[in-house]
C-alpha cells in the first residue's frame, strides 16, 4: 500500500493545544511523523527582555497554564541566585508544598486524560474530581485555581495560616487513598492493561539517545530528577524516592505518574508538618548584577530550564525558556513509528476534556427489570473476576 | 563513569578546547571556538561521561550571537559548552548527528536567530507562523516590527 500523509491537528479533538502533525502513514501504521508547533507562538522571551523582574514572574506563570508554579519558580530562582540572596526557609517549603500541589494536580489531570483517550471515561471522572480537592488546597492557600501568583524575586507573597495548614493535611487522607486506589487500578484494571501495555514503547537507550525527560523518561528506567540530581526548594530535606519502571511503554508512563502521586503527597505532607517558622520574603534589590545562570527545575512533565543572562539592569538580557515538551518531541516521533495510527492519541497523550459520566452505577437486569445501586468496589470486584452478579 | 567529577579533571582533559571555569557547584562552563565545538561534545560525550543535552541556549549580545551547549550524565555534573558567533554570517556546524536532541533546538534558534547550523537537514520553521517574513527574525536585539510588514495571521482593518 502507498504512503499516505495524514495531517493531525492543529484543530483536532483528540489534541487541546494547536500542534500539527503531518503523519506519514502506510495503511494503519504510523511510518514518520513531521511536527510543526507555530500555532502559538506568543513572543514571551521577547515581551520578558522588555520588562522589569516584578512584571516577568507574571508573565512567567501564564508561559503554561497547568505548571504555572514551576515557571515562575525556575525564573523566580535563577535571578535570587545571580542576586545571591539567601530565601528564607519558609518560603522554600511553601514553594515546595505548591510546586508539589501542582504535579499532583498535573498528574491527576493526565491520568484522566489518558483515561479518555483510551475510552475509560469512568476513570476521568474519577480522577478530575479528586483533582478538584488539590485546586482547592491551592485555591484556599493562594486564592487562585491555575496562577497561583505565589512567587516574588526574594520569597513569596503570601503566607500560609495554621488554619490553612490544618485544612490542607485534612484532605490528605482521602487523597492518599484514592491515590492508592488509582495505583492498584493501573496495574490491574484490565482496560488500561489491554491499551497501554506495549503501546509507544521507548527502550532505555533509545530514551537516554533522544534526550527524553521527566515521567517518560523514568518510565524507561532512566533515574534523572532534577530534584535529585540539583536539589533545590526543600526537596533536600523531605523524604521522597525517585521513581522509575522498566515497562517503557504508556503502561509504564502511567505508573510512573501515580507512584509519582504517592511521593508528592508525602513531600506535601512532611512540608505542612514541618513547616518552618520564620519570614517569608527577603527584601530584593532592584537590579541584578551582570550574571548568567541555568534554572533547573523538576516540573511535572520533566525537566524545565530557564537561561537566564542579566546585565546590571532591572531586566533581563535573555531569558531562554526550554520547556521539557520540546524536549520530549524527539522521543515521541521515534516511539510512534511501527505503531497503530489509533495510538496516536494515546501516545501523544494529549488533553480533550468531555463532560459524561458520573462515579456510581445503576445496573439493569434484563430478566427481571429491576434496577439497582452498586459500590464502586463491588463494580471493580465483578469486572476482575467477570461475574456479572444479581442486581 | 560515576562519582564526582572535579574541575581539575575537566581542565586537565579539555585544556585543548579552551578555558573551563567553575561557575557553581555542580556546573563547569568552557569557552571555546565555533570550529572546536563538534569535538569539544565528542570529546565530553567520549571520555566525561556527559551524555545527555540539556539544551543549547542561545543569546544576541548586539555585537556577536552567543551559543551555549548544556549537558549532564550520570555523574550529574553539569557542562555548558560557551561560544561567540559573527553577527554578519552567524553558522556553526550542526552536533544533531552526535546528539539526536539538539536537531529540534536548532531548528528552533534558526526559527527565532537566524543562525545556521550546517549539515542539519531540517531546519524548517517550527516556532514562527509560516507566513512570518523571511530574514526577520524577532528574538534578535536589532529586530523591531517594521510598521508595514504583515506578520501573517488574519489581517483586521482598525476604524
Amino acid at each position: 500500500m502507498p504512503e499516505v500523509v495524514v495531517s493531525i491537528g492543529p484543530h483536532h479533538p483528540a489534541l487541546k493545544e494547536p500542534v500539527n502533525f503531518k503523519v506519514i502513514a502506510d495503511g494503519e501504521k504510523i511510518v514518520r511523523l513531521e511536527l510543526d508547533l507555530s500555532y502559538n507562538h506568543r513572543g514571551i522571551e521577547k515581551a520578558a527582555e522588555q520588562r522589569d523582574f516584578v512584571r516577568v514572574l507574571p508573565l512567567m506563570e501564564r508561559v503554561c497554564g497547568i505548571c504555572s508554579h514551576a515557571h515562575s519558580t525556575a525564573f523566580a530562582k535563577g535571578i535570587e541566585e545571580i542576586m545571591q540572596l539567601e530565601i528564607p526557609p519558609r518560603a522554600q517549603y511553601i514553594r515546595t508544598i505548591i510546586a508539589e500541589l501542582e504535579r499532583m494536580h498535573s498528574h491527576l489531570l493526565w491520568l484522566g486524560v489518558a483515561a479518555h483517550l483510551i475510552g475509560f471515561n469512568t476513570l476521568f471522572m474519577w480522577t478530575w474530581r479528586d483533582r478538584e480537592a488539590v485546586q482547592d488546597t491551592v485555591e484556599e492557600m493562594s486564592g487562585n485555581r491555575v496562577h497561583y501568583g505565589m512567587n516574588e524575586v526574594g520569597g513569596v507573597r503570601r503566607d500560609l495560616t495554621p488554619a490553612q495548614v490544618t485544612a490542607a493535611l485534612e484532605r490528605l487522607p482521602n487523597l492518599e487513598e484514592r491515590v492508592n486506589k488509582y495505583v492498584d487500578m493501573v496495574n490491574n484494571e484490565e482496560t488500561m492493561l489491554l491499551r497501554f501495555r506495549g503501546v509507544g514503547k521507548l527502550s532505555k537507550e533509545e530514551a537516554l539517545r533522544y534526550g527524553t525527560v521527566g515521567p517518560t523518561a523514568r518510565a524507561s528506567g532512566i533515574d534523572y530528577d532534577t530534584r535529585k540530581d540539583d536539589p533545590y526548594l526543600a526537596y533536600a530535606d523531605a523524604p521522597w524516592n525517585v521513581v522509575t519502571d522498566t515497562q517503557g511503554d504508556v503502561y509504564g508512563r502511567t505508573r510512573v505518574r501515580v507512584w509519582e502521586v504517592q511521593e508528592s503527597l508525602k513531600i506535601v505532607r512532611y512540608c505542612l508538618e514541618n513547616l518552618p517558622e520564620g519570614p517569608i520574603r527577603v527584601p530584593a534589590p532592584k537590579n541584578a548584577p551582570k550574571g548568567e545562570i541555568l534554572s533547573r527545575y523538576e516540573a511535572p512533565r520533566g525537566e524545565l530550564v530557564h537561561f537566564i543572562r542579566t546585565n546590571g539592569t532591572d531586566k533581563v538580557e535573555r531569558v531562554d525558556i526550554r520547556t521539557p515538551t520540546l524536549a520530549n518531541w524527539t522521543s515521541v516521533a521515534m516511539c510512534l513509528v511501527n505503531q497503530n495510527l489509533a495510538d496516536l492519541p494515546v501516545i501523544v497523550a494529549a488533553i480533550d476534556p468531555c463532560l459524561s459520566c458520573t462515579s456510581r452505577i445503576t445496573l439493569l437486569d434484563n430478566q427481571t427489570k429491576k434496577t439497582g445501586v452498586i459500590t464502586l468496589d463491588e463494580l471493580i470486584r465483578r469486572s476482575r473476576s467477570r461475574d456479572l452478579g444479581q442486581v | 563513569m560515576t562519582g564526582p567529577l572535579t574541575l581539575d579533571v575537566v581542565a586537565g582533559k579539555m585544556k585543548e578546547f579552551g578555558i573551563s571555569e567553575q561557575v557553581r557547584r555542580n556546573r563547569i562552563r568552557i569557552t571555546t571556538t565555533p570550529d572546536k565545538v563538534h569535538e569539544t561534545i565528542r570529546t565530553v560525550q567520549a571520555i566525561l561521561g556527559f551524555d545527555r543535552l540539556i539544551t543549547i541556549s542561545a543569546v544576541d549580545n548586539s555585537r556577536t550571537f552567543e551559543l551555549v551547549f548544556h549537558l549532564t550524565g550520570p555523574h550529574r555534573m553539569v557542562i555548558s559548552i560557551a561560544v561567540e558567533l559573527s553577527h554578519d554570517l552567524p553558522a556553526i556546524t550542526t552536533v544533531s548527528d552526535i546528539l539526536p536532541p539538539a536537531a529540534i533546538y536548532e531548528r528552533q534558534i534558526h526559527d527565532l536567530f537566524g543562525i545556521v547550523f550546517t549539515g542539519n537537514t531540517n531546519l524548517n520553521r517550527i516556532m514562527l507562523n509560516e507566513d512570518w517574513p523571511a530574514d526577520e527574525y524577532p528574538l534578535r536585539k536589532d529586530w523591531k516590527p517594521g510598521p508595514d510588514t504583515f506578520y501573517g495571521g488574519i489581517k483586521v482593518e482598525r476604524s
